[in-house]
């Protein structure tokens, strides 16, 4: 162990996020900084989003996925950070040691912090249970990304989408450029899980319907796709005898959830939450494990890179002084989510700490709504914000100003 | 005599947040609401009379099929000549090495608009 390579900080994955991150930390003081990407390039996801829309916050303009990647990644090259790629770190443990397997070989690298920006993955048809035949033409809104954007692959020649998240979205306009029919998108909630904006700019656009509170109830086809059979659902979204409808098509695309891929994190032994899908954290996004961070989309599913990337700038900074040893420790004050919210975040707070940064999702689209934020104990009133609308598809962003010494819980109320 | 007015909803895509929009057709002109920031305004204008969007798109370089370059446009243009502009950039094969924010095809259309390189190949 006494030769064993060692770094101040070590980010594990190389996308919006972990680029950031390791900017941040570089920022904060640590000298040696490390990123671990598997892929061959560097920039993540944002590769194969060729679309605009990213870098409103970060770069003051509006960009795409690869100018935005390519920026970052020069601001890291500036700052001589080094990152490797086409390597994977296969374990993590709880006193920071993780075992790479890298271009140069199997090795074990020892670090002050850990950053984890590992980012997530798409559900699956498996995970969403669709019955029918087991036909070529089936693919995760993603992959669908990466053939068309990244291999110049023809998908397909008439394509379903099931699900309204932006990649599907994203995928309906991308595919229409293609000159590749998209039939309809169908939605099993009575409200679309993407940005508005996507639901503007990519269906209506194009007059490409979108049906809520519709399913797919059966995928038929022997070699490829030759149809899905489509219903309405109830309140309880099972599917109402009677509405079913067959929609001939040659391609289904999901774009049905985001997964944060976390499996490292739980071999290091990290605090799940099961709200997020991604770690607790708290204010400094430390995990419950001393000395390793968590950002991006790992740590909850974002709808905007830019945020991503803030949040990695955070982490980064967080890690980078924790690495020189200067860090608070403390007990932690929790934050509950209440009526009407899904999660928030950071889920533990420090007591004393002032100026804490919330994120946090509703459960369902509220009109003329109050935000409230309370203490538990002391029904003190921390916060408190009106909002003429707020839809699940949109991450919140407040600021709680007075130091807060107590639980607290967050609500929304029309 | 606003009673003649028509109403327009509308969602502003020039940022995440999506404001809803209501755009009122009045004898003055146009009158917005529902925009959290002046961008809104301009856009609400512009979306009603004459929606402009960009659009992105990849293309193979000179010799493959497969190293792609992705494209958009410097900036946004009538909504009609997406696919118009989208025939002409299916025309490109770009030589490598292409830089990021290289002009591939100047003024598209007569647009003004250029169509532009967005990532690097070597």
């Amino acid at each position: 162990m006494e030769d064993m390579e060692t770094r101040d900080v070590v980010v594990i994955g190389g996308g919006p996020a972990g680029l950031a991150a390791a900017l941040g930390a570089k920022r904060a003081g640590a000298d040696n900084v490390l990123i671990i990407e598997r892929e061959r390039r560097l920039g993540g996801i944002l590769n194969q989003c060729i679309h605009d829309g990213f870098g409103l916050f970060l770069y003051n303009e509006t960009i795409t996925g690869p100018e935005y990647a390519e920026r970052l990644v020069e601001d890291v090259d500036k700052e001589g950070i080094r990152a490797e790629t086409g390597a994977m770190v296969l374990d993590l443990t709880s006193d920071l040691v993780l075992r790479v397997n890298s271009r140069s070989g199997y090795r074990l690298i020892r670090a002050k912090s850990v950053i984890l920006a590992m980012g997530c993955r798409e559900r699956t048809r498996e995970m969403i249970e669709i019955p029918g035949t087991r036909p070529a033409g089936i693919f995760t809104a993603g992959a669908a990304q990466n053939l068309v954007n990244l291999q110049n692959i023809r998908i397909g020649n008439e394509t379903v989408i099931l699900g309204s998240g932006d990649i599907g979205l994203i995928m309906a306009r991308r595919l229409t450029f293609e000159g590749i029919a998209v039939k309809g998108v169908f939605e099993i909630m009575p409200w679309t899980s993407g940005l508005e904006r996507n639901v503007r700019q990519c269906l209506m656009d194009f007059w490409i319907p979108l049906e809520l509170s519709t399913t797919i109830v059966e995928i038929k086809g022997r070699d490829r796709v030759e149809s899905v059979v489509v219903a309405a659902v109830d309140r309880g979204l099972k599917p109402i005898a009677g509405s079913e409808r067959e929609v001939p098509c040659d391609t289904l695309l999901l774009s049905v959830g985001l997964i944060p891929e976390n499996e490292l994190s739980k071999r290091a032994g990290v605090e799940l939450s099961p709200l997020t899908g991604g770690a607790v954290v708290d204010e400094t996004l430390m995990t419950s494990v001393p000395g390793i961070f968590s950002c991006g989309n790992v740590l909850q599913i974002h709808d905007v890179a830019d945020f991503a990337s803030h949040e990695g700038f955070r982490a980064g900074e967080s890690a980078g002084r924790f690495a020189r040893g200067e860090f608070p420790a403390g007990t932690k004050a929790r934050l509950w989510p209440g009526p009407n919210i899904r999660y928030v975040l950071p889920q533990l707070i420090r007591p004393g700490t002032a100026d804490v940064d919330l994120n946090f999702r509703v459960t369902r689209p509220l009109r003329a709504c109050r935000v409230t934020v309370r203490g538990k104990s002391s029904d003190k009133v921390y916060f408190r914000k009106k909002y003429g609308r707020l839809l699940p598809s949109g991450l919140q962003k407040i600021r709680i100003r007075p130091p807060l010494d107590e639980d607290l819980e967050i609500d929304c109320h029309e | 005599m606003s009673n003649r007015s028509s109403l327009d909803s509308l969602t502003c895509v020039l940022c995440p947040v999506g404001c809803e929009l209501e755009v009122r057709r009045t004898e003055r002109g146009l009158d917005v609401q529902g925009h959290q920031c002046e961008k809104g305004i301009g856009f609400a204008t512009e979306e009603v009379l004459y929606p402009k969007r960009n659009l992105a798109t990849s293309v193979p370089v000179k010799g493959s099929e497969t190293r792609l370059v992705s494209v958009r446009l410097s900036d946004r243009v009538p909504r009609e000549k997406i696919f118009p502009i989208l025939r002409e950039i299916a025309k490109l094969r770009p030589e490598p090495p292409v830089r990021r924010g290289q002009v591939l095809i100047a003024d598209v259309l007569g647009t003004g608009v250029d169509v532009i390189a967005t990532r690097t190949v070597d």
